[in-house]
């Protein structure tokens, strides 16, 4: 009785959880949704901001440009680093110590807060390197800030490939270059493509790291990887903070949920395509 | 004419000492079985003979002779490509079957269509394939049955025409129509190749075997004659293992 008792307790319980979760998740999106549809509009999505002060009017196109962009470098960057670094820990590294060491050091990188990251990339790009408040130093610290998210699925990716498949591909004479590009990586493609989209959506969703390094309150689309750009997180972040309009930041925060919302899908569907393919 | 020769082979994972001053050669163009009961090195012998065994941390001393030339002194690579492996778990990489067998073919430099066309086809025929997958050969590997997969691996192992083919229980997974399937295709087989097959079924050794080699605790205690072996074992242990099994 008692153990039965117990047992719809924790039933409950788990049931509330998930409940309440969800419930949280479709209140913020409908909320946003609710006050933000009304601004969204052609002219809001593909015109640059106007007004005084600016971002009062007009629309959000050049941060919705540099943001994708801040997420391509981001990811371009994160996904070579940590691809290799994967690579190196399953497939060439034979000294536990130097794992570990390695593991140790990516657990670290991923308890970071960004905003030290973006102070990091502050000193280090923007001023030491000279690249000034950029794209390109933007982009790059966004991708030390997901690089331990990609390396960690990547490895354990990796780690999960059969190793007698890998074993058939040496037994066959081949090497081990051949066997990486053309068993491993066709194996795992979907995975470590979904790993990239995942992480490109939490870097393109940040504001920390690109305050310092990257974002402005206001420029065109640029025109090159050292101009400054707009950012969706960052442009919401003024328009809220410095009070310009409530109803335009409504506005970007939609977009911003939608393209994070579209990425995730996209992710989830290479998923299901390579559930199909096995 | 031996194709083989192994001299007091000793190979060990860490400490643990896995087979014990093992000498035997190998004749070419024969089946040669390696029976023994479980875990008495009959795997880590045929590992060793292709240098796998180092790939999974074992170490060996003493000396194997691959057509009187130590392996050591060849290629890794060239040596497995002339020393085929195929493993108990039947391992088709989960492509089609087109790129499965073309797969080594094309590492070693075979770029031409046609020749690579010829190469799946001949091979699927070899192994009896060929018209059981009704020229499909866009069929993902993975989706043919155990047998099949295994019938593919060993056609695979074929494709970059190996001298030897070392097989370790290739039959194990299967039920009795594959693997008699398999046995009549190694005995077609075995007029162009060596073969050294390990296996656990006494009655396998015996039907398509020329030789068998009986080793136990990693020591080999008898090699001769697969029919000398069955019916007149000069060693009590032999005697005993193979009495145990027939009961």
């Amino acid at each position: 009785m008692r153990e039965r008792l117990k047992d719809n307790l924790f039933r409950t319980w788990i049931v509330l959880s998930t409940s309440l979760v969800f419930i949280i998740v479709v209140y913020m999106f409908l909320y946003i949704f609710i006050n933000g549809a009304g601004t969204i509009s052609r002219e809001f999505l593909f015109s640059d901001p106007k007004g005084m002060p600016m971002g009062s009017e007009g629309g959000i196109f050049p941060a919705i440009v540099g943001s994708l962009l801040l997420m391509l470098i981001a990811c371009v960057f994160a996904s070579i680093l940590a691809i290799s670094t994967a690579i190196y820990l399953v497939f060439y590294c034979s000294s536990e110590r130097v794992k570990r060491l390695i593991h140790l050091i990516i657990q670290c990188m991923s308890g970071v807060p960004s905003i030290i990251l973006g102070l990091f990339g502050y000193t280090s790009l923007v001023l030491h390197l000279g690249l000034g408040r950029s794209l390109i130093s933007g982009g790059i610290t966004l991708g030390v800030m997901i690089f331990p998210y990609i390396q960690v699925r990547v490895e354990k990716t990796l780690i999960e490939v059969d190793k007698s498949v890998v074993d058939a591909s040496y037994a066959l004479g081949v090497s081990k270059v051949y066997t990486l590009y053309k068993l491993i990586f066709p194996m795992c493609k979907f995975d470590i493509v979904s790993a990239i989209t995942l992480a490109g959506g939490f870097a393109m969703g940040a504001a920390a790291p690109i305050i310092l390094t990257a974002a402005v309150i206001f420029a065109p689309v640029p025109e090159s990887i050292f101009s400054p750009v707009m950012a969706l997180p960052f442009h919401l972040y003024i328009l809220t903070g410095e009070g310009i309009s409530l109803e335009k930041a409504y506005g970007t925060a939609l977009v911003l949920m939608l393209i994070l919302l579209i990425i995730n899908i996209i992710s989830a569907l290479i998923n299901f395509t390579r559930k199909e393919h096995e | 004419m031996n194709i083989l020769e192994i001299n007091n082979l000793n190979v060990s994972y860490g400490s643990k000492q896995v087979i014990k001053n093992l000498s035997m050669n190998i004749e070419k163009n024969k089946i040669t079985a390696i029976i023994g009961p479980s875990g008495c090195g009959k795997s880590t012998l045929l590992s060793t003979l292709n240098l796998m065994v180092t790939e999974n941390g074992g170490s060996f001393t003493g000396e194997i002779l691959f057509k009187d030339k130590d392996v050591l002194s060849y290629e890794k690579d060239h040596l497995r490509r002339m020393i085929g492996i195929v493993f108990q778990k039947p391992t088709p990489f989960p492509f089609s079957i087109y790129k499965n067998l073309t797969y080594a073919p094309k590492y070693y430099g075979i770029k031409d269509k046609n020749k690579l066309n010829e190469i799946v086809e001949s091979t699927l025929k070899r192994v009896g394939l060929y018209e059981e997958i009704d020229k499909d050969l866009n069929m993902l590997a993975t989706k043919l049955s155990g047998g099949q997969q295994q019938r593919l691996c060993i056609g695979r192992a074929l494709t970059v025409e190996p001298e030897i083919l070392l097989m370790d229980e290739p039959c194990s997974a299967l039920d009795r129509k594959n693997t008699a399937n398999i046995e009549e295709m190694l005995l077609e087989l075995s007029k162009d190749y060596t073969i050294v097959i390990v296996t656990h079924n006494l009655y396998q050794a015996k039907r398509i075997s020329d030789y068998t080699a009986f080793i136990l605790d990693g020591e080999l205690i008898e090699y001769d004659k697969t029919e000398n072996i069955f019916n007149r074992p000069k060693d009590d242990r032999t005697k005993e293992y193979i009495k145990g099994i027939y009961g």
